[in-house]
């Protein structure tokens, strides 16, 4: 424990609770309800010091409205920018919508605990993602990419409600034609343009070769979703501490603070988001 | 730790002492309770108090705070100072000094909170110690007693005090503001008899083995329904709570729509919306679930980061809610799968 002392003699470091100003640098509409941010830091020595992992997220601050944590979705490989895929779902991600290039939000961060990247280097890596869970992993997409030649095979199984909703299409489309990405995008309503798979994200292990003892696996999307992509790994004999998941929660300080984020014994914002699936497993009422 | 004794009638002048230099906060009588309040005079000082209806929690983590100014059209913070003046807590029992401890660590770490760390420093404490009352269960986790934290600790010895000197700080202002003595070999077998006596006057035991497995083996036990159907989610167990630190943050615009603040306020696990997200899943939406969670953070959360479980025994919460709801009774429904 700490003491009185303990205390007088630490000095008061910077406030973590003070929002650095970011310039927004590009809007683009992903579909009807989210789009993609590209935010510049102002200040030179902070925008340097922002080194952050595939999986950690920011608390993004429009004073007037209030602050949200979003997952970083560029990989760490992308220098002096950071991209945000936002779904316009609530007060401040709504206020962030109605921003213009150029305009001035803020950034805390980054916060929380990411993929581990490094230690997936030689391996496969199965990508599982559902709907908007895709933003934070697309940020390990994008890493990996940028250092493809330090994985074996990657496979990226991708589900939406409908192909309006499919996010990052134009980039996805193009990796469709790739060899060194096994991408499957799958819908559960298909219209007459959907020339992908169809029904739920689940359905397409049937179509993918596993090496259960070469693999991690990167989960994120809607909390129903877990259980059951996790079902299918657990069939493929991967190891529940190879398989990795991403959880939202509520969050206001992000720093193992204001106590929203509790989940099981843990803090969403510090001791996740992400977890391996052993983790999880003992975290009460996790998934 | 360096040791004084001090003369029951002469506590009067290390009050007025202090008050020269510090703001002083004490014990004082309310509407029959008891709170901490800026003490006006010495005379209303009441260090027979039971035990107080908030925790001196408020005084450094307050139940609303400004966090910042800001100006809106360039996002720009304009302000995030904490102005505190030299301040004394005057007769906190070691329960409540237990609870800052446990505070401590949350608001220190990795992420240092200023504004509760600023107060902190500007604090001097200074103990005194108690009588148990009924709702008392500080022995249960061993919180009756506390060893540091404080500058000063003074054990009630009849018609003197014990004057344990914690810090420079605290051996400074009894030397300065009170005439005190040096202890001799009496007053130390006086000491000990009266610790004895304050831990053998304890008499409400539950058993607190293995919680963590329990709460994990249990956690879908009916127990958690029945509390969940007298809890009113009211959140008053966590207002008098001196080791509860959750908080909401929202911003307040000034009336000319240019800048606000930033403010934080008490938050309460036990409110419906504390764990919903932005698409409408709640994490935690019904009662049971909630109360649920309180013992489990308290019990077995916390305790996975520091040790210890966030709890002192102080009782507040149980004599605040309203449904009667206590925590000496879960712990034991929880032991035996009985409601009580």
């Amino acid at each position: 424990m700490s003491t009185t002392q303990g205390v007088a003699a630490r000095d008061i470091q910077a406030n973590p609770y003070h929002p650095w100003p970011a310039r927004i640098t590009s809007i683009t509409n992903l579909t009807d309800k989210e789009k993609l941010f590209e935010l510049r830091l102002i200040d030179e020595d902070v925008r340097e010091a922002f080194e952050f992992q595939s999986g950690q997220f920011v608390e993004l601050s429009i004073f007037g409205v209030g602050e949200a944590p979003i997952s970083i979705s560029s990989a760490p490989s992308k220098q002096g920018f950071i991209e945000l895929c936002v779904r316009d779902s609530g007060d401040v991600t709504g206020a962030l919508h109605a921003k213009q290039c150029g305009d001035v939000v803020g950034l805390r961060g980054p916060y929380g605990r990411g993929f581990p990247f490094e230690e997936m280097k030689g391996h496969d890596v199965l990508l599982v993602a559902g709907g908007l869970g895709i933003a934070p992993l697309k940020s390990l997409i994008n890493h990996i990419h940028d250092e493809r030649h330090e994985f074996g095979k990657v496979t990226i199984l991708y589900g939406s409600r409908n192909p309006a909703e499919v996010l990052f299409r134009y980039q996805f489309d193009m990796w469709k034609h790739r060899d060194d990405f096994d991408l499957i995008l799958t819908v559960d309503q298909p219209d007459d343009t959907w020339d992908g798979e169809t029904g739920l994200v689940t359905k397409l292990f049937d179509q993918i070769d596993v090496d259960p003892d070469n693999t991690y696996g990167a989960i994120c999307g809607p909390p129903v979703m877990y259980k059951y992509v996790i079902d299918e790994m657990r069939k493929k004999d991967m190891d529940v501490d190879r398989i990795y998941v991403s959880f939202e929660r509520r969050m206001k300080c992000g720093i193992g603070k204001c106590g929203h984020c509790g989940v099981g014994h843990q803090y969403t914002c510090v001791d996740g988001p992400v977890f391996n699936y052993w983790e999880a497993m003992n975290l009460q009422g996790a998934i | 730790m360096f040791f004084r004794v001090i003369d029951k009638v002469r506590l009067p002048d290390l009050v007025r002492g202090l008050a020269t230099e510090y703001e002083v906060i004490a014990p004082v009588e309310k509407d029959g309770r008891f709170v901490y309040a800026p003490l006006e005079d010495p005379g209303l000082l009441r260090l027979d108090y039971d035990t107080t209806l908030l925790p001196p929690k408020k005084w450094f983590f307050p139940a609303e705070e400004t966090l910042m100014r800001f100006r809106v059209a360039d996002n720009e913070v304009l302000n995030d100072e904490v102005a505190v003046a030299p301040r004394v807590l005057f007769g906190l029992h070691p329960c409540d000094i237990n609870a800052l401890l446990l505070m401590d660590n949350v608001f220190t770490g990795k992420y240092p909170d200023p504004y509760y760390m600023r107060r902190r420093e500007k604090t001097l404490l200074i103990g005194v110690s108690c009588t148990p009352s009924d709702t008392c269960f500080c022995n249960v986790w061993d919180t009756n007693e506390v060893h540091w934290g404080f500058d000063v600790f003074l054990t009630d010895m009849g018609d003197r005090y014990f004057a344990s000197c914690r810090t420079v700080k605290g051996a400074e202002i009894i030397d300065r503001f009170v005439e005190n003595r040096a202890v001799i070999d009496e007053d130390t077998r006086e000491f000990q008899s009266v610790v004895h006596d304050f831990k053998d006057a304890f008499h409400r035991d539950v058993d607190t083995t293995q919680l963590p497995v329990l709460l994990d083996a249990k956690f879908d036990s009916p127990i958690w329904d029945e509390f969940g159907e007298k809890c009113l989610s009211c959140g008053a167990c966590s207002m008098v709570c001196p080791t509860c630190y959750c908080f909401d943050v929202h911003d307040r615009l000034d009336p000319d729509q240019k800048s606000g603040v930033r403010a934080r306020t008490w938050d309460s696990c036990q409110f419906k919306e504390f764990a919903a997200v932005a698409h409408g899943q709640n994490f935690r939406d019904s009662r049971a679930s909630r109360v649920k969670y309180r013992y489990y953070h308290k019990q077995w959360g916390y305790l996975s980061k520091f040790e210890r479980v966030l709890c002192v025994g102080c009782g507040r919460c149980a004599r605040a809610c309203p449904a009667g709801i206590n925590p000496v009774n879960v712990i034991a429904a929880l032991q035996t799968g009985e409601v009580r």
